[in-house]
């Protein structure tokens, strides 16, 4: 029986512990690589076994199957050899040849491992989802330092032509026209240069005699305009990211795109970190990127869980009604689990999932028309505070990750919602047996708590409100919430196992 | 002034007790650590804020395995700064197997520590399949972990079961956040540790307080058969 080998250098041949054959790569870093994945370079290997017509110990796996093909009388070599060969992998590289001594055995194996992991490096850089990550950050920071520069640049130019602040809107309009000079040198032409209406000319030039702005230096107008000059190419620059990444997702991402849209699936990308850790993601976890700090409070106290994070940037989630947010976010987020795999398999654009996804979409909108009466879940307004617990009296002392999101309004809130807390009978949760279900009661605590910011339901009566909140009061004072918010982190501990 | 010890050194700087290392490859640095001379030998300066090893010998270390011509398997490498640190003790007999998965941190890896210290060997590849790694040879006589993964502990053991000889030790930092952000620190450590009880003896638990939040270390002595 024969030995076949696969090291870093190359593969070994060998009989009774002496090398028949040894067959050195000559780019080690992507013929190993290569022949791990069971492809030879050439031929030499594979006839110079058949010449030998013997059965061989294969010490990959890969390789096995490649040789099993050629019909060659192969098998896996038995553990405890393969772990004798990397325990003594230096000898093995000097008696095969690849190296002089076990010194320089060694510091091959270290250039070998430097090549390969240079390479590899090299490889994850080539890939376009790493720039279209890129392109969408560098499109939002574009954003905040245009928006920023454009107020300053109103402030600035403001001191000498107040009255243009509110009537123009634009950025680039705005720029435009500061790029022009001072308000004596601005004429009709400079505002129809820039794009406006023949009516808002006549009232720019009709103001512009009666502004109350004061006289601007040369010095600060050159400054002031060389701001703007910056504004507008940064936006120009801006377009062309936005088109870009418009073209690239296309290509790449060619399903993400269709789901989601080119941007919002491009920063759903720069979440995951790149397309092929997006198509292991599972939805759950796609409909929350972006909302992590939620989610995590979420699992850590007990809190609701967030419906949406980056994903209600999406013209759906953002278009629908409070209450049908979160199911929309949850059909699009299993749509684009979908479309991720779809494109990292390359099987081009699927219409289906597009198909599918709308006529979802068309059926919650019919189907949760109104506002729920009692919902599964309870629903929250805004996304920016969904799983805020409004019973914050029962909560117990905030802890760090909290910090931030109490509100000063805690009082006035609880009064106005205990006034027109239920319309249904007290007793429903009061006979609940809150220990034994401590997720149903949080609930119900919820929906409780979730009346009073509705406004479609008419006030009650003073004193229907006096005897509510008397009835809070005792609950409060006897701790019961208290309690059955301990056991109910108890239960969320069970879900925090889970992976993010 | 300093106690010297043959693996690192404990200098007095601006009245401070501050560790050191002496310097693999003279006059680099690899991240901005302070260079300091003294009887002609180049020492870095090593940062418990930075490096989590650090601050366990800043805080108290029962043993200390890693010493001139270790072999020491280091998962999670990330840019190289405990890396080098290492790679200076063991000095030019010892040797670094530094496996890192995530390409990013490994470009700056390469850059700074790996292209120029002639004990370290880069593997770019997941930690959690040891048998795949390449250019590692023999069993090495420590395992250092510190990946921020939820199965992080089982990654090191599965390593530990493939290359740590019978008897060495394993370096198990626990990111308590990277496991379960609902449980408390304390209880993460415990319920990891658990996990180790098969084939370690544990020797000393930590928690990285004040030089790192939520962290903790545990070293255990590897029996490979019990």
């Amino acid at each position: 029986m024969y030995f076949v080998i696969v090291t870093e250098l190359g593969i070994v041949v060998s009989q009774n512990n002496t090398v028949s054959k040894s067959f050195a790569f000559d780019n080690p870093a992507s013929e190993f690589v290569e022949a791990k994945k069971g492809n030879l370079k050439n031929n030499s290997v594979i006839n110079y076994l058949r010449e030998l017509n013997a059965g061989f110990f294969i010490s990959d796996d890969a390789l096995l199957k490649a040789l099993k093909k050629e019909s060659l009388d192969v098998q896996i070599m038995d553990e405890k050899q393969m772990d004798e060969i990397q325990a003594n992998k230096p000898q093995v590289l000097v008696d095969a040849g690849f190296a002089k001594n076990i010194g320089d055995a060694m510091s091959k194996l270290r250039d070998f491992a430097l090549s390969l992991s240079a390479s590899r490096v090299t490889e994850v850089s080539q890939s376009p989802d790493l720039h279209i990550i890129q392109a969408i950050n560098a499109l939002d920071e574009m954003d905040v330092m245009i928006n920023g520069l454009s107020s300053r640049l109103r402030e600035w130019y403001g001191l000498h032509f107040p009255e243009l602040d509110n009537i123009i809107d634009s950025i680039n309009g705005y720029a435009q026209i500061v790029m022009a000079g001072n308000r004596s040198s601005l004429s009709d032409k400079v505002y129809q240069d820039a794009g406006f209406p023949d009516s808002k000319v006549q009232m720019l030039s009709v103001i512009q005699q009666k502004s109350k702005g004061g006289d601007i230096s040369q010095e600060n107008l050159a400054i002031v305009q060389s701001i703007a000059r910056q504004i507008l190419d940064m936006a120009k620059a801006r377009n062309a990211i936005e088109s870009h990444i418009e073209s690239q997702m296309n290509v790449i991402a060619p399903n993400v795109a269709a789901i989601l849209g080119t941007a919002v699936g491009a920063r759903i990308l720069a979440k995951a970190g790149s397309i092929k850790k997006l198509a292991t993601l599972p939805a759950s976890t796609i409909q929350v990127l972006g909302a992590e700090k939620a989610l995590f409070r979420a699992l850590k106290t007990g809190t609701q869980p967030p419906k949406h994070g980056i994903l209600f940037q999406h013209p759906i989630v953002h278009a629908a009604p409070r209450w049908q947010r979160g199911k929309m976010a949850r059909a699009i987020a299993s749509k684009a689990a979908i479309a991720a795999r779809v494109d990292v398999y390359g099987a081009g654009l699927n219409q289906t999932l597009l198909d599918k996804l709308n006529v979802r979409v068309t059926e919650i909108g019919e189907k949760y028309k109104e506002p729920t009466e009692r919902p599964p879940q309870p629903q929250r307004e805004g996304h920016h505070d969904f799983g805020r617990r409004d019973d914050r009296r029962d909560r117990r002392p905030r802890d760090r990750d909290s910090r931030g999101f109490g509100r000063s309004d805690d009082r006035p809130r609880d009064s106005f919602r205990n006034r027109n807390r239920d319309d249904r009978p007290r007793d429903s949760f009061r006979n609940r047996n809150r220990d034994d279900r401590p997720r149903d009661s949080f609930r119900d605590r919820d929906d409780r708590s979730r009346q009073g910011f509705r406004d479609d339901k008419p006030h009650q009566s003073f004193r229907d409100r006096d005897s509510r909140r008397d009835g809070f009061r005792s609950r409060g004072e006897s701790d019961g919430p208290r309690r059955e918010f301990r056991g109910d982190s108890g239960k969320r501990k069970k879900f925090g196992k889970r992976r993010f | 002034m300093e106690s010297e010890d043959s693996d690192f050194i404990w200098l007095r700087l601006d009245g401070q007790k501050r560790l050191a290392t002496e310097n693999y490859v003279e006059g680099n640095t690899v991240y901005g650590e302070k260079l300091y001379k003294k009887s002609k030998i180049e020492y870095r300066i090593w940062d418990p804020f930075r490096s989590k090893l650090a601050a366990a010998l800043y805080i108290g270390l029962d043993v200390f395995p890693i010493t001139h011509g270790t072999k020491v398997l280091y998962l999670g490498a990330s840019t190289g700064t405990t890396v080098s640190h290492i790679s200076d003790i063991v000095g030019y007999n010892g040797i670094v197997f530094a496996v890192e998965h995530a390409s990013r941190v490994a470009r700056d890896f390469l850059d700074r520590v790996a292209n120029f210290r002639k004990n370290v060997v880069p593997i770019l590849q997941d930690a959690r399949h040891p048998k795949q790694y390449f250019s590692v040879y023999g069993k090495v006589d420590v395992v250092y972990s510190d990946i921020a993964q939820p199965d992080q502990t089982e990654i090191a053991i599965t390593n530990c079961q493939a290359y740590l000889k019978d008897g060495g030790y394993l370096f198990l930092v626990i990111k308590t956040r990277s496991i379960d952000v609902t449980q408390s620190p304390k209880n993460v450590i415990q319920s990891e540790m658990k996990k180790l009880q098969n084939n370690f003896e544990i020797i000393q638990d930590m928690t990285l307080e004040p030089y790192d939040k939520d962290h903790g270390l545990v070293v255990a002595k590897y029996h490979a058969k019990g």
